[in-house]
């Protein structure tokens, strides 16, 4: 509804364009693997915001784990082309989990130790592995016979995440591992508890005999495994190359995610999948029916106000409120 | 080496600095208000993003960029309703609707850039020109500094004065305060939090907005695509650094200035540090100045709290 005020607005045949994003969301296998390929780096980053969230932390660093992720992952594959592809492909997410995990628990290291908010250092560290990244693919990572762009070698074809089945791409498949992951972690082991009750109050959680710190600590480092792993996993499904133009606001897009799955692993793996196929749909949609890029963003971030609006009960206690009033007494 | 001290002694180096600090001035000064009233208020880079753009709309329809800034102000006053209405009223988490909001701005700026512009080419607008003031930019190291600047400037200097004159030396202040360290016995007191926190959301939307008219119509005459660069997110780091202070906030936002204005300096002269580095300078030094000043801060009680009545 929104988008359509928006497509409106820009002069738009709505009808066709709706046509147009449907069809290259979902018409053809082609036009899936694409959607699919689109989801993987936003919910895989996603799940980490998850984790993070129910521990009442906020990551929103995922564009710098994204980053630190996609580097640690090129540089080991590049430097390793001798090895045979699967294990390459192994050894790529490995580093692109432990790349992400090192700035991941930065944050968490400032948090724990120094007591500094991770709204502020997440969001520092995502400039500073920006420009760090900006720097390499311009100077001594960057392609040599690439006419001066800011980018590294294209990867080997060996260390490319295979698609199976014409439509089905590696990455996909990696989510719903993510999201079984995240949804063990939470709600059958002692990890997940102790996650938990640092969500339900830092007090609370202290009273109980959990060891505040390190918890926080442990999951901004979960965070930024995930992080990294949407960076290698985007690196070697899609990108092949690491730029400096390499994400374009995925660790945000992320936390939107997050938050429309509720901070729950299935949630957030359905909510992926639905801006994954949303966003292809409109990039694909763009030069056909003349949709600007951005509707996509506009579209998730009124979608998000619209459900803290719907979320936080406003509904009812207006009701409650006006129900009270009725009867002169204050809610 | 003696190039780079060269740099440092410079008085280029800090006009340009003071330039720089302004709009995240502007942002830290309006969140003082914000969060002295016990919000936090993560929408502040969307309401800079929206405040550069509508300043620039405001001036290329009007032609004058003080129309552009009050326009600007107008449309980022917007955004912090959104934002104090969701947050406030409806008890939203008030850094997930800041988050929200940011992306939203982000993306509606970038559409109507492209809406209205073939292919978001924003072109040339009328913005705060540069004038010497007589007799003070005469003074040596100081005029060039201050006083050869566009007029924000001034505003900005009065601004943080009697914010600080206002926040701590009159009773509106005091409440305001108040809302932001115990709400309940504010409340208790006759005091309408709800309106008060309101009020400070929305001073804190003008000035913010204001910071982003700074950065297109007092920069760059232009606008593009997130051209707030995170300087909203550097603001929420000064306010925690000044201390919540507005007097404090002038020098810590002269920090950031001076970082970036090194990081500009440093790429036109020979010096053999890599550009790309020098940029993520202004953002390392925030995180090492947040380090050292944690310990000693003491942010309001009841900041980022809801309040809700019964």
């Amino acid at each position: 509804m929104v988008g359509s005020i928006f497509l409106a607005i820009d002069g738009v045949d709505v009808g066709y364009a709706m046509q147009e994003i449907l069809d290259q969301a979902f018409g053809s296998s082609f036009a899936v693997k694409n959607s699919l390929i689109e989801a993987v780096p936003i919910t895989m980053v996603a799940f980490g915001v998850t984790v993070a969230f129910r521990a009442g932390i906020f990551n929103l660093g995922g564009e710098g784990q994204i980053y630190a992720g996609a580097l640690a992952s090129v540089l080991v594959i590049l430097g390793l082309s001798g090895v045979p592809g699967p294990i390459l492909i192994v050894l790529g997410l490995i580093a692109g989990m432990i790349g992400g995990g090192i700035w991941g628990g930065i944050a968490g290291a400032l948090r724990s130790r120094l007591g500094l908010s991770e709204i502020i250092t997440t969001i520092m560290l995502n400039f500073i592995a920006f420009w760090i990244v900006s720097y390499l693919v311009r100077g001594p990572i960057q392609d040599p016979d690439g006419a001066g762009y800011p980018y590294t070698k294209e990867i080997p074809a060996k260390a490319d995440l295979p698609v199976i089945g014409g439509s089905i791409p590696l990455g996909a498949i990696l989510l719903v591992v993510a999201a079984i992951v995240v949804w063990v972690l939470l709600e059958r082991t002692r990890a997940g508890i102790s996650i938990k009750s640092l969500g339900s109050g830092e007090a609370t959680g202290r009273f109980a005999g959990l060891r505040v710190e390190r918890t926080g600590f442990a999951v901004l480092l979960i965070a930024g495994v995930f992080g990294g792993l949407a960076g290698a996993a985007s690196l070697m499904g899609n990108e092949g190359r690491l730029s400096d133009f390499f994400s374009p606001g995925w660790g945000f897009i992320g936390v939107m995610t997050a938050l429309i799955g509720r901070g729950t692993a299935i949630g957030t793996l359905v909510a992926g999948l639905l801006i994954g196929f949303l966003s292809n749909g409109i990039t694909g949609a763009q030069s056909a029916a003349g949709i600007p890029t951005s509707t996509a963003q506009i579209l998730i971030g009124v979608f998000v106000l619209f459900l803290i609006i719907v979320n936080t009960d406003v509904v009812a206690t207006a009701l409650r409120r006006a129900a009270s009033s009725l009867k002169g007494v204050r809610g | 080496m003696s190039d780079f001290l060269d740099i440092l002694g410079s008085t280029a180096l800090y006009a340009t600095a003071v330039r720089l600090a302004l709009p995240i001035l502007f942002c830290a000064l309006g969140e003082v208000y914000a969060e002295r009233a016990g919000l936090v208020n993560v929408g502040l880079e969307g309401m800079m993003l929206c405040g550069a753009f509508a300043g620039v709309i405001g001036s290329h329809y009007s032609g004058s960029p003080w129309i552009g800034a009050l326009v600007g102000m107008i449309a980022a006053i917007g955004v912090a309703a959104i934002q104090a209405g969701v947050s406030i009223n409806l008890s939203g988490d008030q850094i997930v609707v800041g988050i929200a909001l940011n992306l939203a701005v982000l993306g509606i700026t970038s559409f109507l850039a492209r809406a209205i512009w073939e292919g978001g080419d924003v072109p040339k607008v009328d913005g705060f020109s540069d004038f010497a003031m007589p007799l003070l930019s005469d003074i040596p190291v100081l005029g060039p500094i201050l006083f050869k600047q566009g007029a924000l400037i001034y505003v900005a200097l009065v601004v943080a004065v009697a914010s600080w004159w206002i926040l701590t030396r009159t009773s509106w202040g005091l409440r305001l305060r108040s809302c932001g360290e115990d709400p309940r016995a504010a409340d208790s007191l006759g005091i309408s939090v709800f309106a008060y926190r309101w009020k400070s959301m929305i001073i804190c939307g003008a000035l913010a907005g204001l910071g982003g008219v700074f950065l297109s119509l007092g920069q760059l005459f232009t606008f593009s695509d997130n051209m707030s660069g995170g300087r909203g997110y550097i603001a929420l780091a000064v306010v925690i650094i000044a201390r919540w202070s507005p007097l404090r906030a002038l020098w810590a936002a002269l920090i950031f200035g001076i970082c970036e204005a090194l990081a500009l300096r440093v790429q036109v002269t020979d010096i053999n540090v890599p550009a790309e580095l020098m940029l993520a300078l202004p953002y390392v030094v925030t995180l090492i100045v947040y380090a050292g000043v944690i310990g000693k801060s003491r942010p309001p009680k009841a900041l980022g709290r809801e309040y809700s009545r019964g």
